[in-house]
């Protein structure tokens, strides 16, 4: 069986890909500058014309975008994408919204031919992670505005696989529809993953041994490429578990392969930057933090180009995973959002790092509550828990493990609370865990 | 084994293919059946491009994988 989804892309020779990823960017910008007005005024101002991107290292002459600027441009004609937008609106086929945590919602624009583009950038994924025909796959998402797991389902109906819309199911039903047809892979957030592992328990389910599921791609969170969230999900379901890196405004840039040794950025649909968080300068070496800067090659509709996401994350030192595919690797996936790196008590906390601190001990429950706050000048910081059933005389000796394993990974001391089980808020897509409350107070 | 994939040929191939559905299009006299499927089609015909055709424009005709 043929290992890759295109074996000519991607085990290209890394001088070639790149060959490859300065034309197509050569490409979206110009087709950006001469159909947005949006991109136009931006490269404008900028004394920026397409012809003067000739070498790679002239990409980063071109002016970033953000967030921010498209809820700007979104604002005016036409209603309602804003003069971002590339093609007439009778092009558009499809809408989709960022969910609007950081503000208002990002509207996305794309023609049938975008939706296959990213739809195809997804396949890459799936067959990297062992999606056959032979899979029947489940998919437990609302199938709403939101950009969620669309893709995984037609990415799965690409392959040949039998795709089960779970939409507007209960968790519950869901399940017991997930052992009715034996499924044997599903698509969900990690906090949904293990929210269902734990509703199924309830039911007198126990997944490894009473349902079917083999293969798990998460998305949406960090929690795929945190070894201990990973661990908690693979254990509970007895399945092996693949992150996915997308959003809405970019696509389905990045995905394990089997080998699971980081994840492969799909450097034939997306040029991946990486910058460091303070001064922009590029960071082109292993195994240094910046955020993402990221340019979608082939998304004509709503161009994405040189899109600064905020999402932190590192090269691998790894310079060719055994899959033996040349796109290159990133270690430990998105660690986390820029904006959520924040100082507490004068250090610099990434909230991932508590979330492996926490699944990383087997007493603990799956949830976990962070509550940052200011007392007086201080800054104080809460991390709620709960023990899982039959540990409650354990608190002392849990309490320890948690204060040493916090110090060594956050270098921060907690207010510890424990919760009973069940008793903090569960999430059935994308959890907030993390409160910062000082700016609020 | 050592595969040897013909890039140029199915280039080629994926050329005659936008071509026709293009010309089918042309001569559809509006049909909205054989508009909007044509239009279906030629997007697929992207995706072929985007993972064959696209390497030809950077001189590579044939791949070992």
């Amino acid at each position: 069986m043929e290992k890759y989804w295109n074996p000519v892309l991607e085990t290209l020779p890394r001088e070639q890909l790149q060959q490859l990823q300065l034309k197509k960017f050569k490409k979206i910008l110009k087709w950006a500058y001469e159909n947005s007005l949006f991109y136009r005024s931006l490269y404008k101002d900028a004394g920026l014309e397409p012809g003067d991107i000739k070498t790679f290292d002239d990409i980063r002459r071109v002016p970033k975008i953000e967030k921010s600027m498209l809820r700007t441009a979104q604002g005016k004609a036409p209603f309602p994408y804003g003069d971002i937008l590339c093609v007439p609106l009778a092009a558009v086929t499809e809408y989709r919204q960022t969910s609007g945590t950081t503000g208002q919602p990002v509207y996305q624009a794309d023609t049938w031919q975008d939706w296959e583009s990213g739809v195809e950038a997804y396949c890459y994924a799936l067959y990297a992670q062992g999606y056959r025909d032979s899979d029947r796959l489940f998919v437990p998402f609302g199938y709403n505005i939101f950009i969620a797991f669309w893709t995984y389902h037609y990415a799965g109906e690409k392959l040949g696989c039998e795709v089960i819309p779970g939409g507007v199911l209960n968790t519950e039903a869901r399940i017991l529809k997930m052992q009715e047809l034996r499924a044997t892979a599903m698509g969900a957030t990690p906090t949904y993953v293990l929210g269902m592992a734990e509703t199924a328990r309830k039911m007198g389910i126990e997944p490894p041994k009473d349902l079917f599921i083999r293969k798990i791609t998460v998305a949406g969170e960090p929690g795929g490429s945190v070894p201990a969230t990973r661990k908690r999900m693979e254990d509970a379901w007895g399945a092996k578990v693949y992150d996915q890196a997308g959003s809405t405004e970019i696509g389905h840039w990045g995905w394990e392969c089997q080998y699971q040794c980081g994840l492969h950025v799909n450097e034939a649909f997306y040029l991946v930057e990486i910058e460091d968080v303070d001064t922009g300068e590029p960071i082109t070496e292993a195994g240094r933090r910046g955020k993402m800067v990221v340019t979608t090659f082939d998304r004509m509709a709503q161009p994405c180009v040189r899109f600064d996401s905020k999402d932190v994350m590192e090269w691998s030192p790894i310079d060719k995973c055994e899959c033996g595919r040349t796109f290159r690797l990133l270690r430990g996936g998105v660690m986390g959002r820029a904006d959520d790196i924040t100082k507490v008590k004068g250090v610099l906390l990434a909230p991932a790092s508590i979330e492996e601190v926490v699944r990383g001990i087997p007493e603990l429950s799956d949830e976990y509550e962070v509550l940052v706050t200011k007392k007086g000048d201080l800054d104080d910081i809460a991390l709620k828990v709960e023990l899982v059933p039959g540990q409650e005389g354990n608190v002392d000796a849990v309490k320890n493990k948690l204060v040493d394993q916090l110090r060594i990974k956050t270098g921060l001391g907690y207010n510890l609370e424990f919760h009973d089980y069940s008793t903090l808020p569960r999430y059935d897509v994308k959890a907030k865990r993390f409160k910062d409350l000082r700016h609020k107070e | 084994m050592v595969e040897e994939y013909k890039v140029g040929d199915m280039a080629e191939k994926i050329r005659v293919l936008k071509e026709t559905a293009t010309e089918l299009k042309r001569i559809s006299g509006g049909i909205q059946a054989v508009d909007r499927n044509v239009d279906r089609i030629l997007a697929s015909v992207r995706i072929l491009e985007i993972n064959i055709s696209d390497l030809v424009d950077i001189g590579i005709e044939d791949r070992e994988g």
